[in-house]
């Protein structure tokens, strides 16, 4: 029996590296020469061209986009969970080729990713959020992280030489990717130099599942998996915007998705709100950018500065 | 566990909708698809996605993932892998007032597997208390869902509830649960031991399919489930302070031979009940898995006292 799937990375990751997906038949080519053998899943370097067909495309700087929705609930122990907001999450995403003379092909993915918060009752983006614990009304913060990037490029082989696994479950014809969760616990950037002491540290869990058919994720004619829909789930403490406090609790996050070929097919709230306040991210950022992710904790601290 | 519970959340479906086009002497013409918009569309949807139109057909679903903890002040720990199985049928119901409807019964399995060797666990070893737990698997017999009509019991309308972007649809919805727990006193409200949990699940499937009224079952369906709650009974934590946190990746299964050789040999082995659905008339009260410990300790209880 196999451990769970698929180890979840932070949240881009945990959209994208999950699970390799394939092509929809309608975006196969013509084929003209002699038919190239399908993608292997136990050969490292076809498991590479998959994955990134899966999370963006083997052709270098092409764009690829998520977008998914759902629900935020509290959960304070003793009480009825509560569904505090609604949500659309989306990232814009794209890759560049590495290749290693020991380690084989590679490629990097660099992206741009907004969670929007929204009004649970009307769906328009949240603006104020009446806190139903403290009853105080506080600015509502969104997520704009540029750039959501892997560290380094992944190879076929990794630095020890292990080679690189389809992840995911093949089942009747379907590959299915989840189970695995990014456990992330460590020092939180707001908080102070004594957390191992007085508490306060980062705490949440993150986990994706994801589903493509075999057939279009092993297509050798195809540059990406246009059907791929996945699932993405949070457990956290408190988002610092909400004002909570050392209040005991978390917050659940509960989202389903899907891979989009173009901005305009995102539904329209998030459309104006990223045109009219977000503008960088109607596209991903160019394939070589060097610059270090940026989380959710960076952007807090910014905008508490700018606020002051 | 309860997927059964959420995928009715939404719900429900009339056979009548594909009879109707049929005229004798006719060259069939292939009929209109379903209409979301209408309640009795509404029901269809969700009765082909849980089901099947055709009555008392078997269908079957399977799922795994992994099963953690969450404490505050720690690092979430993996503790155990998990594996699902739902058989299950659908029978038709008529209501006078309510319409055609139907009614889910089934039987559900969640299996708590070793990290290490992937086999079922019989003893946990419980890293907090350092205790060794006699894990109690879930074989919850049944798991009914109450009939669904395209009115309400209030004449509310059947709304569908799914996003369809892309030829792609899909149900995804949340329940929170809060209610007293079957191992809870009678004075819950003022000393806490409540349930509580809530269940996420996600159903995927294709547009053409959920709305092509000559299909009786949409197949090409796949799955996620996610759950936070209390600790689990069997893991004998008391009032200590975490909860738990599932998440699994599955799919609506062609046929039941197609489940796991592991899913399939404990069945064979240990519950022979799970190769085939309740029956569609099942009066028995659903089982769940607090309610089945109770049974287990109450059994366990008696014996110590002879």
């Amino acid at each position: 029996m196999k451990r769970p799937f698929a180890p979840a990375v932070m949240l881009a990751c945990a959209l994208t590296s999950l699970l390799p997906g394939g092509a929809s038949a309608a975006q196969k080519k013509s084929v003209t020469s002699p038919a190239k053998p399908r993608l292997d899943i136990n050969k490292p370097e076809d498991v590479i061209a998959i994955d990134r067909k899966t999370s963006c495309s083997t052709e270098d700087g092409k764009e690829a986009l998520y977008w998914w929705k759902g629900n935020v609930y509290s959960r304070i122990q003793g009480e009825k969970d509560r569904h505090l907001f609604g949500v659309h999450g989306m990232n814009f995403r794209t890759c560049k080729s590495f290749s290693d003379p020991k380690r084989g092909p590679g490629y990097r993915s660099v992206s741009r990713e907004m969670l929007i918060y929204v009004d649970k009752d009307s769906g328009e983006v949240l603006r104020k959020w009446k806190n139903p614990w403290t009853g105080e009304e506080v600015d509502v913060l969104h997520v704009a992280n540029d750039p959501v990037s892997m560290r380094e490029p992944t190879h076929a082989y990794a630095a020890d030489g292990t080679p690189k696994t389809l992840r995911g479950e093949v089942k009747d014809g379907w590959v299915l990717g989840g189970g695995g969760a990014a456990r992330l616990f460590y020092t939180n950037p707001l908080g102070g130099d004594y957390q191992d002491y007085v508490g306060g540290t980062y705490h949440a869990m993150e986990f994706g599942t994801d589903a493509a058919k075999l057939e279009d994720l092993t297509d050798p004619n195809t540059t990406t998996v246009k059907d791929r829909v996945l699932t993405w789930v949070r457990v956290s403490k408190w988002l610092p915007w909400m004002r909570m406090g050392g209040r005991i609790g978390v917050v659940v996050f509960n989202t389903a998705g899907l891979r989009l070929e173009s901005f305009d097919e995102m539904p329209e709230v998030v459309k104006t709100e990223i045109r009219t306040n977000w503008p960088v991210y109607q596209s991903a950022p160019p394939p070589d950018d060097p610059r270090p992710s940026m989380t959710s904790w960076d952007q807090f601290k910014r905008w508490r500065g700018e606020k002051k | 566990m309860r997927l059964t519970a959420l995928v009715l959340s939404g719900i429900v479906a009339t056979t009548s909708v594909a009879a109707e086009q049929r005229k004798p002497g006719a060259v069939p013409l292939p009929p209109p698809p379903l209409d979301l918009s209408r309640p009795e569309g509404v029901i269809a949807a969700n009765r082909k996605m849980a089901c099947s139109l055709e009555d008392a057909k078997p269908v079957v679903f399977w799922w795994k993932g992994g099963a953690y903890s969450r404490v505050p002040g720690e690092r979430d720990r993996h503790l155990f892998n998990v594996e699902g199985m739902n058989i299950r049928q659908c029978g038709t119901v008529q209501d006078p007032q309510r319409g055609s409807g139907y009614r889910l019964v089934s039987r559900e399995i969640l299996l708590y597997l070793d990290l290490e060797t992937g086999n079922p666990l019989e003893k946990w070893k419980n890293p907090w208390t350092g205790k060794e737990n006699d894990v109690v698997q879930v074989t919850n017999d049944p798991v009914n869902g109450p009939p669904i009509f395209p009115l309400g019991a209030d004449g509310a309308p059947a709304k569908w509830r799914g996003t369809s972007m892309k030829g792609r649809v899909w149900t995804s919805g949340e329940v929170p649960l809060f209610y007293k727990n079957p191992l809870g006193g009678d004075y819950q409200e003022y000393i806490g031991g409540d349930y509580q949990a809530m269940e996420m699940l996600t159903m995927f499937a294709y547009e053409k399919d959920l709305l092509d009224a000559s299909k009786k079952e949409v197949t090409d369906l796949t799955i996620s489930w996610a759950r936070t709650s209390n600790w689990l009974p069997w893991m004998e934590m008391g009032d200590r302070v975490g909860m738990m946190i599932f998440t699994t990746v599955g799919k609506r299964l062609l046929k039941a031979d197609d489940l796991t050789p592991l899913m399939k040999q404990e069945i064979a082995t240990h519950y022979p009940a799970y190769t085939a659905p309740p029956p569609l008339d099942d009066a028995r009260p659903n089982e769940t898995s607090w309610t089945y410990f109770k049974k287990k300790v109450d059994g366990k209880r008696k014996e110590g006292s002879r």
